[in-house]
């Protein structure tokens, strides 16, 4: 498993991404920037630059994490150790993934209350059309309030 | 706490709305709207691209996607900058027209990662998403055959992507010398550091497995290939970019 055509980002998703332009404008929210992380083959890589991202948000200062993926399977490794990474240094994470009936994560932990299902398909499937099941403006704003909610309990 | 607003940078988008995409004698694009798209720069693409059969260049129009479609491999803006680095300064991009990249090898096999997206396209792409054309919006199609059996190993989907960039340079090049003050959008985008406020972090978890499934990072041009880096390359460790340089098409989804 990886990324499907229906959760895939295409270049002019990163261009016009909804959940920066929801973040940025978000005049409660001082966003520090993006960290872009990538999903290694390898299980021992994949704890290492989870773990690292999580380190970087630290070391920011951040008081809080949205992570989103467009693949689901194996990422989830990546996905699931970086929340928890961001979990036991008091970092509040929200996020977005694709789950729907058969994406549902293939690890778990106590950290991921804040992750919200990206799915948008009837059926709950990767459906194989482009675009389908991306991560929306609405997606963005849910997440982006659960997160400011987390913040507040977090203190 | 009294909140302070510190504007760190500024990057400008200004954008030119295509109206109409036409075959015509020559690749051209003008601020009045019209785009003209013509093969004959493709044999000297392919001179270079020895992985790569041939390439069909179609102008697909709105509302005209029953028809065939290879699986899409991407979906990119046709953007240049002007003035600056990616993440400030002046970018000029079009609207009303976007690339649809899409791929197969000549034994017939697509050129995809987990899940293809070939078929009828009017029922394989999802319009008006952020990441996808509009109802409204031209597609030039830039369907790449590989050769036999480089349909789904690293070097053939890059050198799809990058015979893609150098077509679209073409029409980068006079988007560069387009008059700033004829666009017909015009974007300001602030990197600001709200102090006193909640500060966040997005992390984007992105593609880096090997072909179809790879993210390349810092081109020269916006959404472009050129001088890019592939984040394989770069152990898959995480980057941290300025929210205006994501903004500006820092980003090459290589899926």
């Amino acid at each position: 498993m990886g990324i499907g055509p229906s959760t895939k980002e295409t270049t002019l998703h990163h261009f016009r991404d909804p959940l920066l332009d929801v973040v940025s404008a978000d005049e409660d929210l001082d966003l520090l920037g993006v960290i872009v992380v990538g999903t290694p083959d390898d299980n021992e890589d994949k704890i290492l630059v989870g773990t690292r991202a999580a380190v970087m948000a630290e070391c920011m200062r951040a008081d809080g994490v949205i992570i989103s993926s467009d693949g689901w399977g194996n990422s989830d490794v990546d996905y699931a150790n970086t929340c928890e990474q961001l979990g036991i240094r008091g970092i509040p994470v929200t996020g977005l993934k694709f789950s729907g009936v058969n994406g549902g994560f293939v690890v778990e932990n106590r950290y991921l209350s804040g992750i919200k299902d990206m799915n948008k398909s009837e059926e709950g499937i990767e459906t194989c059309v482009v675009g389908e099941n991306n991560v929306t403006e609405l997606d963005a704003r849910k997440v982006t309030a659960m997160l400011k909610l987390k913040m507040r309990q977090a203190k | 706490m009294e909140q302070e607003v510190k504007d760190l940078r500024r990057l400008v988008i200004k954008a030119f709305h295509m109206n109409r995409v036409v075959e015509g004698g020559e690749n051209k694009v003008t601020a009045d709207g019209l785009m003209t798209v013509n093969r004959s720069c493709i044999p000297e693409i392919l001179k270079e691209e020895p992985l790569i059969e041939d390439i069909a260049v179609n102008i697909i129009p709105p509302g005209e996607h029953d028809r065939w479609t290879n699986t899409i491999m991407d979906i990119i803006p046709i953007s240049t900058k002007v003035l600056g680095k990616l993440g400030e300064g002046i970018t000029h991009t079009l609207t009303g027209v976007y690339l649809v990249l899409t791929g197969v090898d000549t034994e017939g096999k697509q050129t995809h990662e987990f899940g293809s997206s070939e078929g009828n396209l009017k029922e394989k792409l999802f319009l008006n998403r952020a990441g996808t054309p509009s109802e409204e919006d031209y597609i030039i199609s830039f369907d790449v055959t590989l050769k036999a059996g480089m349909g789904q190993e690293r070097p053939g989907p890059m050198a799809a992507h990058r015979a893609c960039d150098k077509f679209l340079q073409l029409f980068r090049e006079q988007l560069k010398k387009m008059k700033g003050e004829l666009c017909t959008e015009r974007h300001e985008y602030h990197d600001v550091a709200r102090q006193g406020k909640k500060k966040v972090v997005i992390i984007k978890q992105v593609a880096g497995q090997g072909a179809m499934y790879d993210t390349w990072l810092f081109p020269k041009e916006p959404s472009g290939v050129e001088g890019g880096h592939s984040i394989i390359d770069m152990g898959n460790m995480p980057i941290v970019l300025t929210p205006n340089e994501y903004r500006d098409g820092m980003i090459r989804s290589m899926q």
